[in-house]
């Protein structure tokens, strides 16, 4: 196990390298110099810009931008974005609203995208598995971004049920987006549960289980679901791993002041140093959720040994 | 690329958003009294730049700024006037040497009392080249600005602060008499310099802000220190609280206890917010909202009162024509594409009324102004052709240059459309991905046909939308306009003492853009703002921001 997890974070490493290459690349050859719209319909002073493009290094060749960008990552550095704070302090703020929204989205899809899919596994071709198939299909097939202008003006603004925003990222004004965020993925997890259930419940260690006199509820509770969930958890992980990353619509909608809003807004405000910066963290975050679902296999089923 | 596609989506989604159905206009309140002290929300955005009155020159900043400093004078929010607000007079013999005295007993909100030395030295810092202040071309009319500013490279040829540092740190035309009085020299005759020492740069700067030795001023401008009625308390990612000065001893106290600008990324979840009356103001209100009055349906009252307004506001987008275009050269071609547009048609259909047909160069708001200055901006599409064909028509494709994400495209469709269906000629608009590539081809004079520029003012003077933008060699003269009558009446009107003879002076000028047509007045922009049912009055100033003195609660 221990030689896997170090060959594991080894393999970080080319693939940071090559990410914040591509993403250095991509932000900072879009076409515009950042000085150009600043100063409104007037040029920016030529002091102004002088001193801009010193700053941030836009003065040297690409690839000298680059390794000093690097250098100062390797010191954990996420450099001063246009606007005079630092990325780190920036994301700080952030990412603990995005972390709890991204908690209250992933209880919410493991609880009811399993419980779902366990309802449909072990009633297939009755009401409630069609019932579940076709609510699924539903909200496979909606926009996210409709499902959440549509829980918010309905819930919010009309029936006053929920907040209709959470400014202030606390709990109450959180659910609400954590629902909206979860609706997508719930229909994953039921799908995948359901027809992973289904596969195992044909498996020659059920029908001993039951030979055996086992309950119903031991048998699948304990037996079949164990093996049933490994894809579900791979699948909850990966989301996990992209809700981390801010859910840039849903936080839009709900004015969340979450790590999607920012890099939004960084985006649009052309503020690079901030792009590069929250995008070289989420890949970061998202390689390790990574690793922790796969060690988590091991767990569920120990014939998955790593070493 | 993970990070882009959905950002894509998400300006999709503004337009779903926002086209609900009507509301009843809510009922639960957010708590605003508490234990007798009144509170209100504002939305907020976040500010570009840390919060330094010479360093801000955007409206997420600008917003709070206005409430926590105080100048030498108030822009009135009914008509933009100027009047006098810490200045106890501003006198000159002649548009060109300034006094100006203060009113003794005004505080900054660190206590310390507003003197002569706190405007010099702010100016002279904002100035400083090396300072690198975004709104430091403010103080370009005072004398001796031009010794503040960084040499020039000879290799690059551009300013270079590192190697060239400024010849002087303070301006000659300022200074100090005593403790409440200071001059101001200008180098050219301004006659209406007062009309400009209203706007933020303008603000006086406390003791602390020079002792603040931070990079950039960063500390000082998270929590600034201004006299204004407003005092900044927090400065956090999510919200900008104020709360009443108590020492303020100017006219224009603040009748709130607490201002909250709460930041909002989308103004679609801000009118949101409003309509479900858990946010108290907003001062924007979704193009889409517009459509068929579906926002005076959402923004009424349980007694069936608006809670909504108009505010016409000091913004002209006009349509540049390009220098380097050789076959726009001649006026008939220039009036012919004027006249055949029909301005009326398009501010209805296209912006629901949420703009005004313009007549002329200069914003209605603005002291000076005066109607039909653009002879050619009457729709008449017979005399239109007829022009077109005098002058020869136009050889290949009429681009409209725009930026891309503006929300510009359906108005210049629209007008290519008139210009097809009118004259006959091939148009087309060039959209550029955003505002800095346009602004880049702009600049770098690389467009041809026309393009768009939209002028907000900076003062409500006639003359600031004339000479930054008309007078030779202008910052803002994107189309290389040059004519030596023009400049010369400038010139005099800048030297008139009197200000009604100077503004009719510069009415004069204004006549001549009416033939020479150096661009296309489009319309003048007016703001749409909604509020809660807890505000029973509240004001917009021409600038689009709130008057925090004039609200009124219920």
């Amino acid at each position: 196990m221990g030689k896997y997890i170090i060959r594991r974070v080894l393999q970080m490493i080319p693939v940071l390298l090559g990410t914040t290459f591509l993403i250095y690349l991509l932000v900072f050859l879009l076409p515009g110099d950042p000085t150009d719209g600043r100063c409104g319909q007037r040029p920016c002073s030529p002091e102004y810009v002088a001193s801009f493009r010193a700053e941030y290094n836009l003065d040297k060749p690409f690839i000298v931008q680059y390794l000093l960008y690097l250098g100062k990552l390797l010191h954990g550095d996420l450099g001063t974005n246009f606007y005079g704070n630092t990325v780190v302090s920036e994301l700080a703020v952030r990412y603990p609203v995005t972390l709890k929204l991204a908690v209250m989205a992933i209880i919410i899809e493991a609880v009811v995208g399993i419980a779902a899919g366990v309802a449909a596994g072990m009633r297939k071709g009755k009401f409630v598995d069609n019932l579940i198939t076709i609510t699924t299909l539903v909200l496979i097939s909606i926009p996210v971004f409709v499902i959440g202008s549509l829980a918010q003006l309905v819930l919010g603004v009309k029936w006053h049920i929920f907040p209709v925003t959470s400014t202030n990222g606390t709990f109450d004004q959180l659910i609400l987006p954590a629902i909206v965020l979860a609706a997508l993925n719930v229909a994953y997890a039921a799908r995948l549960t359901r027809t992973s259930l289904v596969e195992n419940l044909r498996a020659d260690y059920v029908r001993t289980a039951k030979a055996k006199g086992l309950s119903a509820l031991r048998t699948v509770g304990i037996h079949t679901l164990r093996n049933s969930l490994i894809p579900v958890i791979t699948y909850i992980g990966a989301s996990f791993g992209s809700l981390l990353g801010g859910a840039i619509v849903t936080e839009r909608i709900f004015n969340v002041n979450g790590v999607g809003s920012f890099l939004f807004r960084s985006i649009n405000t052309q503020d690079g140093v901030s792009v590069v910066g929250t995008v070289v963290v989420l890949v970061f975050v998202y390689l390790v959720v990574n690793l922790l679902v796969d060690i988590l296999y091991g767990v569920l089923d120990p014939r998955m040994s790593r070493d | 690329m993970r990070a882009i596609t959905p950002a894509l989506i998400g300006v999709a989604s503004l337009a779903l958003l926002a086209s609900g159905c009507a509301s009843d206009g809510g009922t639960n309140n957010n708590g605003g009294e508490t234990g007798g002290a009144t509170e209100i929300s504002i939305r907020g955005c976040t500010p570009e730049n840390k919060l330094i009155a010479s360093n801000t020159n955007e409206v997420c900043g600008g917003n709070v700024l206005q409430a926590v400093t105080s100048k030498l004078v108030y822009y009135n929010p009914d008509n933009s006037a100027p009047e006098l607000d810490i200045a106890e007079s501003i006198e000159s013999p002649d548009a060109q040497n300034f006094t100006v005295k203060l009113k003794q007993g005004y505080k900054f909100h660190d206590g310390t009392e507003v003197k002569a030395k706190n405007f010099v030295d702010a100016w002279n810092w904002a100035a400083y080249g090396t300072n690198t202040q975004l709104a430091s071309s403010f103080f370009e009319p005072i004398e001796g600005y031009d010794k503040l500013q960084c040499g020039v490279d000879k290799e690059s040829g551009e300013a270079d602060c590192t190697k060239n540092k400024p010849e002087a740190e303070t301006m000659s035309g300022l200074k100090v008499v005593d403790d409440y009085t200071f001059t101001i020299k200008t180098t050219t005759p301004t006659s209406n310099l007062e009309v400009r020492l209203g706007y933020t740069a303008f603000a006086p700067q406390p003791d602390s802000f020079f002792a603040d030795t931070s990079q950039g001023k960063t500390e000082f401008g998270t929590l600034p220190v201004g006299a204004g009625p407003y005092k900044i308390v927090s400065n956090t990612a999510t919200e900008m609280v104020l709360e009443k000065f108590a020492d303020y001893s100017g006219a224009h106290a603040g009748s709130v206890d607490k201002v909250t600008f709460r930041i909002y990324n989308d103004m679609n979840t801000a009118y949101n917010d409003v309509v479900a009356n858990n946010l108290d103001l907003t001062d924007q209100v979704p193009a889409d909202q517009l459509v068929n009055d579906q926002w005076k349906n959402d923004l009424v009252n349980e007694d069936g009162t608006p809670r909504y307004g108009t505010k016409e506001t000091g913004v002209i987008q006009v349509m540049t024509f390009s220098p380097i275009d050789d076959q726009l050269k001649s006026i008939d071609m220039r009036d012919a594409l004027s006249m055949a547009l029909d301005r009326e048609q398009i501010t209805k259909q296209i912006f629901n009324g949420a703009r005004t047909p313009a007549t002329g160069w200069v914003s209605p708001v603005v002291d000076g102004y005066k109607a039909g200055a653009c002879t050619a901006c009457v729709f008449d599409p017979t005399k239109a052709k007829e022009l077109y064909e005098k002058a020869g028509g136009y050889k290949g494709t009429l681009t409209i240059a725009v930026n891309g994400d503006g929300g510009h495209k359906e108005w210049a469709e629209a007008v290519c459309n008139q210009w097809k269906n009118n004259l006959g000629v091939t148009c087309a608009v060039e959209a550029t991905p955003n505002f800095q590539t346009l602004r880049k081809g702009i600049n770098n004079r690389e467009l041809k046909g026309l393009y768009r520029g939209g002028w907000q003012m900076d003062y409500p003077s006639i003359e600031n939308f004339l000479t930054p933008i008309y007078s030779t060699g202008a910052s803002s003269n994107d189309g290389d306009f040059s004519d030596k009558k023009f400049d010369q009446l400038l010139k005099d009107a800048a030297a008139e003492t009197d200000l009604n003879k100077a503004n009719e002076l510069y009415q004069e000028a204004e006549r001549i853009l009416g033939e020479k047509m150096p661009s296309i007045p489009q319309w003048y922009q007016s703001s749409q703002y909604g509020y809660s049912s807890k505000i029973a009055e509240v004001k917009m100033t021409p600038f689009s921001t709130f008057d925090l003195s004039s609200i009124k609660l219920k």
